[in-house]
């Protein structure tokens, strides 16, 4: 219950904070354990902890059929995923991959991993997502690859990239990290482009522990992805390619199988959070909720906002209140990549619209741990910090 | 020790029947219990703490540490990834010296983190990486900026001489420590030698967390600086590093870990007493000789390799290699073929093809035999077996082999 009567309740001013326990914007979503523990017998009485064991075919089967994808390639990670799969579809001989500046924080270190050097683009206002418009006019003689990354919430233009990479002869990766779950015009993601990379890290759809996968229909590339994993064997005491260990262990394979089975009551669930923000954040002039796109599949997972010019308080400000009272929401993909130093070279125009967009938006809690009763507190204290802006910002350093 | 492999034709590559119906492959294979790893899975699923330096990843590293006898323990997805961090933490460029008689992973983890291997041959008695050669290489290659050394096979490759043949050049060494876990050197454990160590908790290792693996090292910058490049999310301040990554290591690993680390004394036990078996067994056959771990005093017994001479046991060693897999044993070459034979150094660097004689004598006379939790004493007694049947039909059998069809 909101107990907060005046702006020295604020746990930024002493007051008691609104949760006692942290309310995050990771999902860590908890698949049933009798699951988990039925798939792990699976490997446990094969003695196949690793090494395409029966578990991790079995998750590649599984993700292939629910992207509709012929080839599901897992790994370690979706970072290592992604490197791999940026440095087998990079056209040879060029070193540029482009890539919109508003995005994953680490994304510039992967493409570096993979020997790449990013160019950055800007986004579309209304998708906050890589812009094929713009992403035409960092393409030149030297272009490897077009990452097409997907925005946190809904989709990015895949059919006006696909014309892009088809016009250029860019090939096209996409970063499908945040869409594992959502369609593009009816069509489920993981079927597009050269190839698509996934997470199931905890903090994702679905939770493998520490665990990604790529989908693609390109027989070769999967197959080369495959080896890659694997130090580049093929068969035994025999190395096709350059390859290092980035493959998917059987207990993360358990885990995120118990999450596949799980995910449309999990869908079911991030539904209903959704509807409470929704209906909580409506009457704040301030707040625009970003609106899944309910014409297209989508998996309702993660919560992000955008502070508008009615908002009086500095996204800054909002974070720093809303962190001391045990609300983790996080500033949205800020400071963009191109406004960060790295020990290798980047390049990029002026990109004004990212870094207006970089100020504006936040995710708020989402996930196993939020209650709709947890948003509805939470949406009342944003409507109290709306209602005490003056006083509040007069009271902070 | 029968096999009832009376002639030539009772073995199964001359259409025999095998003596096992399942294969038993190389690799050691500890795993705690089931009721162990339920329980250990459901406090997981309590805390509902998955990943990101959880509770018991952070106790994970805290035993290591003592384990290990170091300032820190940074465990890490695999050990290849740790190997690759290591490259950026010591900010190595230009050349690095790496044994070409190894697992290909020590040179992968070069490559992809940018640097260029320089292959150094094995030491024809230890054959362990030879400090001579690196100490010629160091002499009259340039840029050289360090040296990966490689202890194998429970034995080690004699950190402490490398470690004073690094300093005297004023190059890094670091060591791919990946069968070393639980050797000791002079009573202390393998893992304070050079700028960093770096071990593997591979299924296949005497010390499994499926995958998984750590760096130990007693640079308090150097453990900064790697935990930033895993990416680890409050596991110490945030330092600058040239490129972060993610090599993660998750609770159901640490979990996995921490309940082998109890019963790690019974892995090495049962290691040393399956060693000692093959040892005895294989003592009296003519042209196989069981490679002793080198340069510890304590090993981990983890990889029983076996020279084969041709001309003494009557059937190359590749024929052996048939022999015993028709009949379900899947022994392997270990390693084969070398690195600088393999993709893409065969190619890159056609200066190393002809230039590691001693390391091409090795891929091509050595074998790996099982060894671990799934290979009993019984099996091994058969398996030696085995083998002294092959050797004394051994005229035969490469006789019937050339007459089959």
């Amino acid at each position: 219950m909101f107990m907060k009567q005046t702006v020295a309740d604020l746990a930024s001013f002493g007051g008691a904070s609104l949760f006692e326990e942290i309310r995050s914007t990771s999902n860590l979503v908890r698949p049933d354990i009798e699951k988990f523990l039925g798939y792990s017998k699976i490997f446990f009485d094969q003695h196949r902890y690793t090494n395409d064991g029966p578990l991790v075919k079995l998750l590649e089967q599984r993700l292939a059929a629910f992207h509709g994808a012929r080839h599901c390639i897992s790994f370690c990670n979706g970072f290592w995923a992604l490197v791999l799969t940026m440095k087998c579809l990079a056209l040879p001989g060029k070193m540029e991959v482009v890539m919109p500046s508003l995005t994953y924080r680490r994304m510039a270190d992967l493409a570096a991993w993979a020997g790449l050097t990013p160019h950055y683009c800007e986004v579309d206002v209304g998708s906050l997502a890589i812009s094929p418009e713009h992403a035409a006019a960092c393409i030149n003689s030297n272009t490897a690859l077009l990452l097409g990354v997907h925005p946190i919430v809904n989709t990015c233009d895949v059919q006006g990239l696909e014309e892009l990479s088809a016009r250029s002869g860019v090939p096209l990766l996409f970063d499908s990290v945040e869409s594992n779950y959502e369609s593009y015009r009816g069509k489920k993601i993981g079927g597009f482009g050269r190839a698509e990379c996934f997470s199931m890290h905890a903090s994702k759809l679905i939770n493998g522990f520490e665990a990604g996968y790529v989908t693609t229909d390109d027989e070769e590339l999967a197959a080369k992805l495959a080896r890659m994993r694997g130090f580049g064997f093929f068969g035994q005491d025999n190395v096709e390619v350059l390859g290092m260990n980035a493959k998917l262990n059987e207990v993360h394979a358990a885990m995120a199988l118990a999450g596949l089975d799980d995910l449309l009551d999990q869908v079911n669930r991030n539904r209903v959070r959704y509807r409470a923000y929704q209906d909580a954040l409506a009457d704040i002039a301030g707040i625009r909720l970003l609106q899944f796109d309910e014409t297209e599949q989508t998996s309702f997972k993660t919560i992000v906002i955008e502070l508008l010019p009615d908002w009086k308080l500095s996204r800054a400000a909002t974070l720093k209140l809303l962190h001391a009272e045990k609300i983790l929401a996080r500033p949205y993909y800020s400071p963009a990549l191109h406004q960060k130093t790295t020990s290798y070279a980047t390049i990029f125009d002026a990109l004004p619209i990212t870094e207006a967009l970089a100020e504006r938006f936040m995710l708020m809690p989402c996930g196993h741990f939020v209650t709709e009763d947890d948003v509805r507190q939470t949406a009342t204290l944003m409507r109290f910090l709306d209602a005490h802006a003056g006083e509040i910002k007069s009271r902070m350093p | 020790m029968s096999t009832h492999k009376q002639s030539a034709q009772d073995f199964a590559i001359l259409g025999g029947a095998p003596m096992w119906t399942n294969p038993t492959h190389v690799g050691q294979l500890y795993f705690p219990s089931w009721e162990r790893y339920e329980e250990a899975m459901r406090g997981i699923f309590e805390r509902q703490y998955y990943t990101n330096h959880g509770p018991l990843a952070q106790e994970f590293e805290a035993k290591l540490a003592d384990f290990f006898q170091v300032k820190h323990v940074i465990a890490v997805t695999n050990a290849t990834l740790a190997l690759m961090m290591a490259v950026k933490a010591l900010g190595l460029k230009g050349r690095v010296i790496v044994p070409s008689f190894t697992f290909i992973a020590s040179a992968q983890s070069l490559t992809l983190s940018g640097v260029t291997p320089v292959f150094c041959d094995a030491d024809p008695l230890t054959y362990q990486m030879s400090l001579a050669h690196v100490e010629k290489l160091l002499e009259e290659e340039p840029d050289i900026s360090a040296i990966l050394g490689v202890n194998l096979w429970g034995g080690s490759c004699n950190p402490k001489a490398l470690d004073e043949l690094g300093a005297r050049h004023g190059v890094d060494v670091y060591y791919d420590s990946a069968h070393a876990f639980g050797c000791t050197i002079d009573g202390a454990p393998i893992g304070h030698f050079g700028r960093m160590e770096i071990f593997s908790f591979h299924a296949t290792k005497v010390f499994s967390t499926t995958e998984g693996g750590c760096i130990t090292t007693n640079d308090d910058t150097l453990a900064a600086q790697l935990r930033n490049i895993r990416s680890s999310y409050g596991a110490g301040p945030i330092v600058d590093v040239p490129l972060t990554s993610n090599g993660r290591f998750s609770e159901a690993q640490a979990a996995i870990g921490l309940l082998n680390l109890e019963t790690f004394d019974q892995a090495i036990t049962n290691n040393k007493d399956s060693f000692s078996l093959y040892r005895s067994r294989l003592r009296d056959i003519p042209g196989i000789a069981l490679i002793e771990p080198q340069g510890v005093d304590q090993s981990n017994w983890q990889y029983l390799v076996c020279h084969i001479d041709d001309a003494k046991f009557g059937m190359p060693r590749d024929v052996l290699l048939s022999v015993l897999k028709a009949e379900n044993i899947n022994a392997r070459r270990y390693f084969y073929p070398g690195i600088h034979r393999s993709i893409p150094y065969v190619h890159d660097f056609p200066q190393y093809i002809d230039a590691l004689p001693e390391s091409d004598k090795l891929c091509a006379s050595l074998i790996q035999l099982p060894i671990g939790v799934l290979v009993s004493a019984e099996k091994i007694e058969s398996i030696c077996g085995l083998i002294a049947d092959a050797q004394r039909h051994a005229v035969s059998i490469v006789k019937g082999m050339k007459a089959a069809p």
